[in-house]
């Protein structure tokens, strides 16, 4: 059936504000880090740049440690996401799979772990690290992201695993599949948009991970973008210009992530345990 | 073998011998300072690399460290022994390490520095109570009324100097589009600052009676936040979530025509117009038009060592750093902000010499006599109650203002509840 044109213009002009409300903060951030500096802070700001200027970057790549926290920031969130992922996967298959006592007591419990303000931890986890010998290393700040992206994402996967035709594993199984071989050859491939899911999960929760780093890392030349870049900006006196190229460079990742992986993402949100 | 081959290796094997003996023998030194901008850092660096190249017993390294987390990770990295050797610290900030006992007194070593260097003697007393003195005083700051002449000019009006004349000179300057008055309303240590700045030109800049009891609730504070409230008609409408930096862009791009800050130099030297001429800076206006206050702390350092040679060690590097000839570049790692503590600090060729210093010499000559007076509250009249540590950490000057200015209380009943908060948290 057709939809009347007024309709068609009504919905246009929703998705349009819509559209406006989401890219708006995105457009005066990445406009912004362009402007020289008094056009930023002008009274009426301006949607198109009058003077285009690198300067707040130069300054940010040249004159700061940002690219060392950028760094940091990949190698923490992406060992976080491995590990999370390695993890996850037969964790999920498990509690889909194998019947042991208190499985579903526990497959509820796992979520506990959001229940503790991050905050309430921090102290007695700083103690515990010290004891290991990890504090001020980015391998702390993996294990903990870990630990929180980890609940959620056995969850999901489950919830994946069991939306596959149970008649498919039979199969394999009646091929002569041991179980760790059915989970690698047949069910990753099938839950593909699930660990997809998991994987930006896990990335963006590590990368945009503040509390814990900030307390976790002493040393400059190991802290990831989000303490070290809020350093950079200073406190009573802010460089707006830095503040803007640095906030633009920092969701670069994020979006590049979500280039590769987005469509396998809104999928797996789709068709897993949000359906 | 060859007379030359012998010593040559001789000599190695005696460096080989000794090299061990003289890496040990260095002594290893972490600073933590919350002075992160990168310029901070690099002028910092730059002062660390003389120093240890003028002292190779001795090795300083910096990490730089955030004023929003230090509170958490001092305490916790000292707990754990993997804390710094010196950490910079506010007049707050010192009770909680000193609380759980990780401070020495140094009276003994500050004695000695101010019989070379002469301290300003306020900023020493915020550091002194308990029979000890338990950080070195290094930078001042204080808090100023910024203003631009032309557009006093402009508008008729001149330098407020009482209550009056500044609440007409705001609202004089109010009009299309600009504010004459940015102020902060926001939960926050900013807030807490300006409002005890009009609060100490009010005639209540005692937080507590010489017994240590609360006189927060008096009639002076309720005028001081009655005064702040009405003048927050002047300001922009998101004036209440403000930080330093965005009162300091509001005055930058001339929407606000007035703003309290510590310094706005920099920022309207890189940002604005850089018109020396063209930046005044005044004491902040007193209700009665006579004695102008603020509110102003000196940053300061404390060593934590427990260890005799590092502790040694941490005060040949103060030493270092207060000589006139270093002292000024390290107060200039932000020119026209942090001003000296020490006399000979204050007249140093090292502190003068800088560009933008030379630029805004008047400024900061005006800057350095407002802080003449300046005083922090729970530190004032050689007084010092550490309780005040917890009222600081919550903001309780600027949550007693939010009750006011965003919830509509009546100041009296405000400022009555605000006492209770502040006994509830000393309790």
């Amino acid at each position: 059936m057709k939809r009347p044109l007024r309709w068609n213009i009504a919905l246009g002009v929703v998705l349009l504000l819509l559209a406006a409300l989401v890219l708006a903060p995105f457009w005066f951030v990445l406009t912004g880090s362009v402007k020289d500096p008094a056009e930023i802070i002008a009274r009426l700001p301006t949607m198109i740049p009058d003077n285009f200027t690198l300067q707040h970057y130069t300054k940010l790549l040249a004159a700061s440690d940002y690219p060392i926290y950028m760094l940091n920031s990949l190698l923490v969130a992406t060992a976080s996401t491995l590990v999370t992922l390695g993890l996850a996967i037969p964790a999920g298959y498990a509690f889909f799979r194998m019947s042991f006592r208190g499985r579903e007591t526990l497959y509820r419990a796992i979520l506990l772990a959001y229940a503790f303000p991050s905050i309430v931890i921090l102290i007695p986890l700083f103690g515990i690290f010290a004891k290991l010998g990890l504090v001020d290393s980015r391998l702390a700040l993996v294990l903990v992201n870990v630990a929180f992206a980890l609940p959620f994402a056995i969850w999901l996967l489950r919830s994946f695993f069991a939306g596959i035709p149970v008649e498919i594993e039979e199969a394999a199984r009646l091929d002569g599949g041991a179980p760790f071989t059915v989970l690698r050859r047949i069910m990753i491939p099938l839950v593909a948009p699930g660990i997809a899911a998991v994987a930006v999960f896990a990335f963006v929760t590590a990368w945009t991970e503040y509390v814990f780093a900030s307390v976790l890392i002493l040393s400059d030349d190991k802290r990831p973008v989000p303490v070290g870049f809020s350093g950079i900006i200073g406190q009573y006196q802010i460089d707006w210009g830095l503040l803007l190229a640095g906030a633009s460079l920092s969701i670069l990742p994020v979006v590049i992530l979500f280039a590769f992986v987005g469509r396998w993402f809104v999928a797996g949100l789709t068709e897993g345990a949000v359906k | 073998m060859t007379r030359m081959h012998k010593t040559t290796l001789l000599g190695g094997a005696a460096l080989a011998v000794l090299l061990p003996f003289a890496a040990s023998a260095q002594t290893e030194l972490t600073l933590w300072h919350m002075e992160q901008p990168p310029h901070r850092v690099d002028r910092v660096q730059m002062l660390l690399d003389e120093f240890n190249a003028a002292h190779p017993e001795i090795e300083v390294s910096q990490e730089p460290q955030n004023w929003g987390e230090v509170y958490a990770k001092a305490p916790a990295a000292l707990a754990a022994g993997a804390g710094p050797d010196m950490l910079f610290a506010i007049p707050d900030f010192a009770p909680i390490l000193k609380g759980m006992g990780a401070l020495t007194s140094v009276a003994d070593f500050v004695e000695e520095l101010d019989a070379e260097h002469d301290f300003i003697d306020s900023t020493v007393e915020a550091y002194s109570y308990d029979e000890g003195v338990w950080a070195v005083p290094l930078y001042n700051m204080s808090m100023n009324l910024w203003y631009r002449p032309s557009v006093f000019e402009a508008a008729g009006i001149d330098v407020p100097t009482t209550w009056d004349d500044w609440s007409a000179a705001a609202k004089a300057l109010t009009a299309d589009g600009t504010y004459g008055m940015g102020l902060p309303a926001n939960q926050q240590l900013y807030t807490d600052q300006t409002v005890y700045s009009v609060m100490a030109n009010g005639g209540a800049s005692e937080i507590y009676n010489e017994d240590g009891s609360l006189r927060f609730d008096n009639p002076q504070t309720v005028a001081a936040y009655d005064f702040y409230n009405g003048m927050l008609e002047f300001s922009p409408p998101d004036a209440p979530s403000w930080t330093w930096g965005e009162a300091e862009a509001c005055f930058a791009s001339a929407s606000c025509g007035m703003i309290m800050q510590f310094s706005v130099i920099s920022t309207y030297d890189t940002q604005a117009e850089g018109d020396a001429a063209d930046l005044g800076v005044a004491a902040i206006p007193s209700q009665d038009g006579e004695t102008h206050n603020t509110i102003a702390y000196a940053n300061a350092v404390m060593l934590l060592s427990r260890d005799e040679g590092k502790m040694e060690a941490s005060k040949t590097f103060i030493r270092w750093l207060l000589k006139p000839e270093n002292y000024g570049r390290f107060l200039n790692m932000e020119p026209g902000l942090f001003m000296p503590v020490t006399a000979d600090g204050a007249e140093a060729d090292s502190f003068w010499s800088d560009p933008m210093v030379e630029k805004y010499r008047s400024q900061i000559e005006t800057v350095i006599d407002n802080s003449a007076n300046g005083m922090l509250f729970g530190f004032t009249s050689g007084r010092v109650f550490p309780a005040i540590a917890a009222i600081s950490a919550q903001n309780v000057l600027a949550e007693t203002l939010q009750s006011v200015a965003v919830k509509g209380m009546d100041p009296t009943e405000a400022v009555a509840d605000g006492q209770a908060r502040m006994q509830d948290l000393t309790e």
